[in-house]
């Protein structure tokens, strides 16, 4: 049975008190933590001579997707009506939008210590202690728009620009990669200041405090930007139907990215499933 | 002025061990340089030699390793620091940005930190896939 993944400005307040009560659920029995730490173990960076899968890599998106699926199914486990929204930041672009309302995401954090202060992952409600970080700090932080160096979220433009891509990556398929969907879509580029945050890495950094490092699963809303950057894919894939994944070959011996990326057809950790086994998602889920 | 701190630096720290350990010394006479062994943490005695200095409220320092790569601190406390492809750093405080040298990677990061110390997933960091987190500090 197919099932619906919505844009959380149109949950009912039924539907997001079943979300919010699932994420917390799974937080309780501890396998919340384990996608904090999952996502801790595979940030890689694209220096080091290390393979690469979670991010500055083509399978970005597909690592993404399934990492997703995996949390998803957790969640319905618990209750089968729930499903993972996604947060359009084009539109929802604000502090006062209804996602930082007291009954779902909650709001910014305080001035001082970026302590989330509200909602139900606030640490003063007792059900919300961050256990993997990359400080010993135990709360949700997060610095809307960050005032000491203000960015703003992507817009529909900037996106739209993205969108219009045709191929899916290209060499050195890294944060380097001058064009192709994936680096545009994470978010890498040249320059200075803020433009060099781009889409999603920069909605990461609007958000900040525990959203802007390795420990970002520990915000909830880390699922819903990743719903959308995942709707995003899925209708480039529908625009570009002939624009497979790349690369379908893995780099030859000699390339500077032999043995470090996944090729369409090669397995990701930690789950063993291919970049070609995640592109049709149609059987599973459906974006409205 | 980079080598007469270093070897002022150095000189501390010879004389920081022989006053507590005369184990150490004779070890040291025999093998200079005196490098600490990197998979103990020698908060106090790290060998400063790519920067020390207070940044937003914390002590920052970097040395270089026996393998030419920079090990960053932030208050003796090990924060992983990343190559990336574009030739610059990043950490894993601040996951977005990657910045020119070891020096501005490790102050985003401190702008980023707030108030609490760092925790060792900031040093190992990165397990890939099947294995045990990396890093010095395991």
């Amino acid at each position: 049975m197919v099932y619906t993944r919505k844009n959380q400005r149109d949950l009912t307040s039924a539907e997001r008190r079943k979300f919010v009560s699932a994420v917390l659920e799974l937080k309780r029995s501890g396998v919340y933590d384990e996608f904090v730490r999952t996502h801790i173990d595979y940030y890689v960076s694209d220096g080091d001579g290390e393979q690469r899968l979670a991010h500055m890599a083509p399978s970005f998106l597909p690592w993404h997707r399934k990492f997703l699926l995996e949390f998803e199914r957790a969640l319905r486990r618990i209750d089968p009506t729930v499903s993972v929204p996604y947060w359009d930041w084009t539109r929802d672009n604000t502090p006062a939008a209804s996602l930082w309302s007291d009954d779902f995401m909650g709001g910014n954090g305080r001035r001082g210590d970026l302590q989330v202060m509200t909602g139900p992952f606030a640490y003063a409600g007792g059900r919300w202690t961050v256990k993997h970080n990359m400080t010993e700090g135990r709360f949700l932080t997060r610095d809307f728009g960050r005032p000491r160096a203000p960015i703003t979220l992507p817009t529909k433009a900037q996106l739209d620009e993205v969108m219009r891509e045709t191929v899916y990556d290209v060499a050195p398929w890294n944060s380097t990669s001058a064009s192709g969907f994936r680096n545009r879509l994470e978010g890498w580029a040249p320059g200075r200041g803020n433009d060099r945050f781009r889409i999603h890495n920069r909605v990461h950094r609007w958000v900040g405090g525990l959203m802007l490092g390795g420990a970002s699963v520990n915000d909830p809303v880390f699922w819903l930007h990743h719903s959308f950057v995942d709707l995003l894919w899925s209708r480039w894939q529908q625009r570009n139907p002939r624009a497979g994944y790349l690369p379908a070959q893995p780099p030859p011996l000699g390339d500077s990215q032999y043995g470090r990326i996944a090729a369409r057809d090669e397995q990701m950790e930690p789950w063993g499933v291919t970049p070609a086994q995640m592109l049709d998602h149609s059987a599973i889920y459906r974006y409205v | 002025m980079i080598v007469p701190r270093r070897v002022a630096l150095r000189s501390l720290f010879t004389v920081a061990v022989a006053a507590f350990t005369g184990g150490a010394l004779a070890r040291i006479a025999t093998t200079p340089p005196a490098r600490p062994d990197p998979r103990v943490d020698r908060s106090g005695d790290f060998p400063a030699d790519l920067f020390d200095e207070m940044y937003g409220g914390r002590r920052i320092q970097a040395r270089t390793t026996p393998a030419g790569v920079p090990e960053v601190r932030v208050d003796g406390r090990p924060l992983h620091l990343m190559r990336c492809a574009d030739g610059g750093y990043l950490t894993p405080i601040d996951h977005y940005q990657t910045c020119p040298t070891p020096l501005a990677a490790t102050r985003a990061a401190v702008d980023e930190l707030g108030s609490a110390p760092l925790s060792r997933f900031a040093a190992a960091h990165g397990a890939g896939p099947g294995g045990s987190p990396r890093g010095l500090h395991t």
